[in-house]
């Protein structure tokens, strides 16, 4: 691993040979993360030294905030040199040609195979378009589900063994776990991750053999028996049904680490580990907690886990040629550090050597990720990803909150996306 | 008699009446506004407590520590602070003037276009400010004030609502005056600065304690513009911190109850001049 | 003296005179501004205008391509656009009127004690303090299904355990919505017609006072014939803001309530631009909220000028 990493910084000096030594200045936008920035300012820093006359700007913004403003600042002709964005909204970058291609030179390898050999299968497929590779992943996440054993022994459930391991059970035990006070839920078993329909809840339908979109991308909603199964699922789920949960709440993930008796299990990624433990060391340390993998239907025709949840570092296309060559390189030299990013960041980037490494091995769990993500793959990337994501909600809250029936609550998501898809045609 | 006690009656009741509903309505302003400062001195996990404790059990005052702190240990809160005081300050001052020397014009000539101005400007009051964002954008950056004080303060320099507000407020102001300093050989430049301005306070502290509230309270432009948490502002630090910190409410009330001390020491500074103010303007027309 | 309005002007040459030279004056008066709304207001709405007649892709870097009316077409045969209609009539029609209605008694209220009217200006204004990430912020909070609103509800009306479903069912959503604004605009709105109240003569109050009319009499045949300026200004306003309202509406939705009851035009402006990226029909549809806007405002100048005053 460290080898790696020399001989791409060996690569990178002798490529900077061959630059001029124009000042160059790249600007670089990210989501605020506290973990990741001190990490990424210390490779600024180095990178600078190396390179004098490279400076480099980092500006953080608010992860709720970035897709905007990135979205105007590009519209207006201003984005900044490089960026990183969830890989559904950063997509339309790339479709529409604003984002620069990598030459493989610029980052330590001999060619693009190469580059996709390192990475675990599939996960530069949403970066690799006509031969070129247009980003390079600083996270890839899976969530799996975060489970409090403790309240599983408090209802009379052990969780080594009564663990749900599909969804059906996860209704069940959540009716057990429950406790409300009237209609108002005191403690949740499990929720879901609302707003992330594309990474969770798509992989619910796919499991009994539905998709969003056909094959060939022409077609919205496919197999109508698996949606609303997975809709009916959703509204027996909610206050109108059997009321475990709704995306009124607060958010799960939030609550899961204080270990307050607000909520039993979640779904989350790698990271939530190193939140816990800033949170409430004394749970993290107390081994009352677990993940367990992804659930399936017990009808379920594919054995799927969640859609992996990416960002990818992207180079502005307007930028000039000497400056997105630098920043690729500059890219490179942050990315040559994956066991950094996993162990002070809580990032998985989704490199086979790192996977593979003992570094990895040891992180707790580390094995039900790797397993999920093993059964796991990218959403079906489409320009218009953004606005199914909304559509897909307006779907999901029309039949937990609403009251619209399942069937209703289709044929409007159905007209809707297909509208969408017939103007992008 | 009868009839005196009757209305003392009446007049009983209007004031219990008056206080009732007052007293409603405070409930419903302030009620969030306690839970808000009550938050501010818990730790994280009593925020969500049911039922609610609106006396906390300890004052939590670390919450404040690193609000001011910031979660990454900068202090980035002072320089935040500052930005937004000198800028919402610049704003308000520029909105002020330049709002009463255009609703005096508006108010008190007669000119040709007139009416088409008043229509344009109060029109200009209902864009709303998606739709005008990127242009807005991209005349900033052209003209190379993104990142800078400027950026963040001309594009606001004057509002149609002040002009709306000042015009309104001038229309009532007493012709006799102005032609009375007119006769008394004052220019129109006088006349605007030693009269109007000096009989406008009460309209003048309202606009300003609303513009500097708009300004205080303004994010997505801020956000936009200034890219540097050296030249962000506190909308921008408070959204920032409470994405960082997303489950520790406590240490965000913190940080919203200090942001919101500069808005009410100005509003308590200036608060006299709205009901005061009457007494000032009578005084002039008398 | 001089009013300079209508027939005066065409008296003689040397009125004329004068009056031109202070219409000059007006024309300084009002010229910086009008550089300003010029450049930072209106040249920026007519480039929305232009692109309104276009298909564009936000991200697109291609020239966009002319489609006529098409984006007006699309938007009146969208069920979407009908409903976004629907639910700012919705919000604008309630907050409009209890932010006037409200904001028009406190206003008489406080200026009637005699004692605690700096408290009561004071409370109320005081929710705007507060920005409004944290003013969202709180409200969830209370409006969370174990939260305040729910507790208080509940023990008024005695029925422990019942959820009011304030963020999910979608009447109790626009109601919450409508909760929220007036919370935080009430005091604003009060201040300026404290401050109207404030410009009114006092010797009028006392006059009445002496020929012994009730305080309600005061009210009709004082304050609110003279206030009407500041009434028209408070309601031109109040309905400009209702109908701007957009963060209370984004926040919610993105906490977990349904888009569709609170999706007000500027939450679909939103949607539109900055998740479907259609930056041309995004423009279309705000330039119809600003026509709706333009339309309204004009029907209460209208109001306002029917009546014996004229106020424009």
């Amino acid at each position: 691993m460290k080898r790696v990493a020399w001989i791409a910084v060996a690569l990178l000096a002798m490529g900077a040979v061959a630059l001029a030594a124009n000042p160059v200045k790249i600007t670089f936008w990210t989501h605020e993360d506290p973990n990741r920035t001190p990490l990424e300012e210390e490779y600024i820093r180095r990178f600078e030294a190396l390179y004098p006359q490279v400076k480099i700007e980092r500006v953080t913004y608010p992860s709720a905030k970035i897709a905007e403003v990135l979205l105007t600042a590009f519209a207006a002709g201003q984005g900044p040199d490089m960026f990183n964005l969830e890989i559904n909204d950063a997509y339309p970058y790339l479709v529409m040609g604003r984002v620069a291609p990598l030459r493989p030179e610029w980052v330590g390898y001999p060619n693009v195979d190469t580059i996709l050999g390192a990475y675990l299968e599939g996960t530069l497929d949403p970066v690799y378009r006509d031969g070129q590779l247009y980003g390079l992943p600083l996270e890839l996440t899976i969530w799996s589900v975060f489970v409090n054993k403790k309240y599983f022994r408090e209802v009379g459930l052990d969780p080594d063994t009564d663990y749900p391991r599909t969804w059906e059970q996860m209704m069940e035990v959540s009716e057990k776990l429950v406790i409300r006070e009237g209609e108002i839920i005191k403690r949740r078993g499990f929720d879901f991750r609302y707003p992330y329909y594309l990474e969770e809840l798509l992989p619910m339908v796919e499991q009994l053999g539905g998709a969003f979109l056909s094959e060939d991308g022409q077609t919205a909603i496919i197999n109508d028996e698996a949606w609303l199964q997975v809709l009916r699922y959703l509204q027996q789920w909610g206050p109108l049904g059997k009321n475990l949960g709704s995306p009124t709440y607060k958010a799960a993930r939030s609550l899961f680490n204080f270990d307050r008796n607000e909520v039993t299990m979640c779904s989350s990624g790698f990271y939530q580990i190193a939140r816990i433990r800033n949170d409430n060391p004394a749970f993290y340390e107390s081994g009352e907690w677990m993940v367990i993998p992804y659930p399936v239907f017990e009808n379920a025709v594919r054995d799927m886990a969640a859609h992996y949840y990416g960002h990818y570092y992207m180079v502005n296309a307007q930028s000039s040629r000497e400056t997105q060559e630098w920043t690729w390189r500059f890219i490179a030299y942050m990315l040559s550090n994956p066991e950094e990013y996993l162990t002070k960041a809580g990032l998985i980037q989704p490199r086979k050597d790192l996977l593979a490494s003992d570094v990895y091995a040891a992180q707790p769990f580390g094995d039900v990720f790797a397993a999920d993500m093993a059964r796991s793959s990218m959403v079906q990337l489409h320009v218009a990803n953004p606005e199914f994501k909304q559509l897909l909600d307006d779907a999901v809250k029309a039949v937990m909150l609403q009251g619209v029936t399942p069937e209703d609550a289709l044929a409007t998501l159905r007209r809707r996306a297909n509208e969408v898809l017939a103007e992008y045609k | 008699m009868r009839g005196r006690e009757g209305a003392k009656g009446r007049s009983v009741a209007a004031t219990v009446g008056v206080w009732l509903v007052l007293g409603i309505m405070l409930v419903y302003v302030l009620g969030p506004l306690v839970f808000m400062v009550t938050a501010s001195l818990m730790p994280a996990s009593e925020v969500t407590r049911i039922p609610y404790r609106w006396i906390p059990n300890t004052f939590y005052w670390q919450n404040f520590w690193q609000a001011i702190r910031g979660n990454d240990g900068r202090f980035y809160f002072v320089r935040n602070m500052v930005n937004s005081l000198f800028v919402a300050t610049a704003i308000t001052l520029t909105t002020v003037v330049l709002s009463t020397v255009t609703g005096y014009g508006l108010a008190k000539f007669t000119f040709r276009g007139r009416k088409a101005i008043m229509l344009l400007i109060v029109a200009t009051m209902m864009i709303p400010f998606q739709v005008i964002m990127i242009p807005l954008y991209i005349i900033t950056t052209n003209m190379g004030m993104q990142n800078s004080y400027a950026g963040l303060i001309v594009p606001f320099l004057v509002n149609a609502f002040g002009v709306f507000l000042m015009r309104q407020h001038l229309l009532t102001f007493p012709d006799e005056i102005l032609d009375a300093a007119r006769i008394d050989g004052a220019s129109e430049v006088q006349i605007l600065w030693r009269v109007v301005f000096p009989s406008s306070w009460p309209a003048i502290a309202t606009l300003a304690v609303l513009t500097f509230r708009t300004q205080w309270d303004n994010l997505m432009w801020p956000l936009l513009i200034a890219q540097s948490r050296e030249m962000q502002t506190i909308p921008l630090y408070i959204t920032l911190f409470a994405e960082e910190k997303f489950t520790d409410e406590g240490a965000m009330m913190a940080t919203a109850v200090l942001a919101s001390l500069p808005m009410v020491v100005l509003f308590l500074g200036l608060s006299r001049y709205f009901v005061g103010g009457a007494r000032l303007f009578s005084a002039q027309k008398g | 003296m001089l009013s300079c309005e209508g027939d005066e002007l065409r008296k003689n040459a040397h009125t004329r005179g004068i009056c031109e030279r202070r219409g000059r004056w007006g024309w300084a008066f009002v010229l910086p501004s009008l550089v300003f709304f010029g450049l930072f207001s209106i040249y920026p709405v007519l480039n929305a205008l232009y692109l309104s007649f276009f298909q564009k892709h936000l991200l697109s870097t291609a020239p966009p391509k002319f489609i006529g009316l098409g984006n007006y077409v699309y938007l009146f045969h969208s069920p979407a656009f009908w409903n976004s209609l629907r639910a700012t009539a919705i919000f604008t029609g309630g907050a409009f009127s209890l932010l006037v209605g409200l904001s028009l008694i406190l206003a008489v209220f406080i200026t009637s004690r005699r004692k605690f009217q700096r408290f009561l200006q004071l409370a109320f204004f005081s929710p705007a303090v507060v920005s409004t990430v944290v003013a969202a912020a709180i409200w969830l909070l209370i409006f969370d299904p174990r939260g305040i609103a729910n507790q208080l509800v509940n023990t008024i009306a005695g029925t422990p355990g019942v959820d009011h479903n304030w963020l999910a069912a979608p009447a109790m959503l626009q109601l919450s919505t409508i909760l929220v604004y007036v919370w935080k605009y009430v005091g604003y709105f009060t201040i300026i017609f404290i401050t109207g109240i404030g410009s009114i003569p006092r010797s009028l109050f006392e006059a009445a006072r002496v020929d012994g009319a009730s305080v309600w009499q005061t009210f009709w045949k004082i304050t609110f014939p003279l206030l009407k300026p500041t009434t028209l200004l408070v309601s031109v306003m109040a309905m400009i803001q209702c109908l701007r309202t957009f963060s209370t509406q984004y926040f919610f939705s993105q906490a977990g309530s349904p888009r569709a009851p609170i999706d007000v035009i500027t939450l679909n402006v939103y949607y539109t631009a900055i998740r479907n990226f259609q930056i041309g029909r995004a423009s279309a549809l705000s330039l119809i909220l600003f026509a709706i806007m333009l339309l309204l405002s004009w029907l209460q100048f209208r109001l306002a000028r029917s009546e014996e005053v004229s106020y424009l």
